[in-house]
C-alpha cells in the first residue's frame, strides 16, 4: 500500500515538473505585453471563414473532425476501462483508424496510410497474438483502490490536462499557416487535383535528402529490436517449455 | 461557442492530442496489466505524432512528417521488444500483473 502511495506522489511530482516546464516554455513565446493579447485569442485578427482553410472548408469538415475526435477518445476510453483485453485492442484499432482520418485532414496522406498499415495492421496484430498466448483475465484491473488513491490520481490527471490544454491553446497561429497547400494538377486529368504537401514524393524527398542518417539509424534500430525480441522471447531451456516432450534429436553434422 | 464547434482550427487538433496524451498517462498509472500499459504508451506516442503533424501542417514543412514516420518506426521496435519481455515474464510467472512483479525490489 505504501508503495502505491509513493508511486502516486512520484506521479504528482512528475506532473508538477511537466507543468513547470510548460510554463517555462510558454514564457518566451509570450514575449512582451502586446503579443500577449494576440496570444490570448488564437486567430484573433483572422476571420473565421479564412480559419476554415486550415483543415479544409465548410461544416462538413467540422462534422468530420468531431466524428473522428469522438472515435479517437472513445477508443482510448475503451482501452482504459475494458477488462477484456481483446475489447481493449479493438478500441485501440478504432483509435488508430480515427487518427488516420485526422492525419488526412491535416494533408498528411502518406502518414495516414502508414498509420493504418503499421499500427492497425501490424502492431495491433502483434498485440492480439500475445493476448491469445497469455489468455488470462485480470483479477483486479485497477491499481489504485480506495477513494484517496482515486481522488489523487483524478486530480493529478485533471491538472495535467488543464496545463497541457492551456499550453497548446495559446499557440500563436501565423497568418501564413491558414493557406491551403499548393495543389498541382493530376497528370493527364485536369478534373482532379493532388497536393504536393504530405505526399509520398514529398516525404520521400525529405527522408532521403535531409534525414538520410536518421533513416539509416532506424534500419539498424529495427534490426537490433528484432534480434533482441527473439533473444528475449526464446525459452532458456527447450525441455522446460514442453513437459514430456523429447529433446530434439541432434541432426547430422553441420 | 458555436464558432468553436463549427470552425475547426489548429487548436482543436492540439487539444485533442493533449486529451489523448492524458488518457495514455492515466492508463500507465492506473492499470495493472502490462499489455494495457504498453497500449497506453502507444496512445501517448500517437498523441505526440498528432501534435507533430499539426505543427508540420501549420508551418508547411514536410520535415514533421519525416519525424512522425521515425516515431512510428521506433514505436514498432519498442512494441516488439516489450511484447517479447511480456511473453518471457509470463512464461516464468503465469501472470503479467505489474504490481506483483517486485522481485527486484527486495
Amino acid at each position: 500500500m505504501s508503495g502505491r502511495v509513493l508511486a502516486a506522489i512520484a506521479a504528482l511530482f512528475l506532473v508538477l515538473g511537466l507543468a513547470a516546464a510548460g510554463t517555462a516554455a510558454a514564457q518566451p513565446a509570450g514575449g512582451d505585453a502586446p503579443s500577449v493579447t494576440i496570444q490570448a485569442t488564437p486567430g484573433a485578427g483572422v476571420s473565421t471563414a479564412s480559419r476554415d482553410i486550415a483543415t479544409g472548408s465548410g461544416a462538413g469538415m467540422a462534422i468530420l473532425f468531431w466524428a473522428l475526435a469522438l472515435g479517437t477518445v472513445g477508443g482510448a476510453a475503451f482501452v482504459l476501462t475494458r477488462r477484456n483485453l481483446i475489447a481493449a485492442v479493438m478500441g485501440m484499432v478504432g483509435t488508430f483508424l480515427a487518427l488516420a482520418g485526422l492525419y488526412m485532414m491535416l494533408y498528411a496522406s502518406f502518414l495516414a496510410v502508414i498509420q493504418m498499415l503499421v499500427y492497425a495492421g501490424a502492431i495491433m496484430v502483434l498485440f492480439v497474438f500475445v493476448i491469445m498466448v497469455l489468455n488470462r483475465p485480470e483479477d483486479e484491473p485497477w491499481g489504485m483502490v480506495g477513494l484517496p488513491g482515486k481522488a489523487l490520481a483524478g486530480l493529478a490527471m485533471l491538472y495535467l490536462l488543464v496545463r497541457l490544454v492551456m499550453l497548446v491553446w495559446s499557440v500563436n497561429v501565423p497568418d501564413a499557416a491558414l493557406v491551403a497547400p499548393a495543389a498541382v494538377a493530376f497528370p493527364g486529368d485536369a478534373a482532379h487535383t493532388v497536393y504536393e504537401f504530405g505526399s509520398t514524393a514529398a516525404v520521400g524527398t525529405s527522408l532521403f535528402s535531409d534525414y538520410l542518417f536518421p533513416f539509416e539509424a532506424i534500419s539498424i534500430l529495427l534490426l537490433i529490436a528484432v534480434v533482441g525480441a527473439i533473444a528475449v522471447a526464446r525459452p532458456l531451456n527447450d525441455a522446460d517449455e514442453l513437459p514430456g516432450a523429447q529433446p530434439p534429436a541432434p541432426t547430422g553434422g553441420h | 461557442m458555436n464558432d468553436l464547434l463549427t470552425h475547426i482550427g489548429y487548436g482543436h487538433f492540439l487539444v485533442l492530442a493533449a486529451v489523448l496524451f492524458v488518457m495514455g498517462v492515466a492508463g500507465v498509472l492506473m492499470r495493472r496489466n502490462a499489455l494495457i500499459i504498453m497500449m497506453s504508451i502507444e496512445l501517448m506516442l500517437n498523441a505526440a505524432n498528432l501534435t507533430v503533424l499539426t505543427f508540420a501542417r501549420m508551418h508547411g514543412d514536410v520535415s514533421g512528417h519525416t519525424f512522425a514516420l521515425i516515431v512510428i518506426a521506433v514505436a514498432a521496435a519498442e512494441v516488439a521488444v516489450g511484447l517479447a519481455i511480456v511473453v518471457a515474464l509470463f512464461r516464468g510467472r503465469r501472470h503479467v500483473d505489474v504490481d506483483r512483479l517486485n522481485t527486484l525490489k527486495h
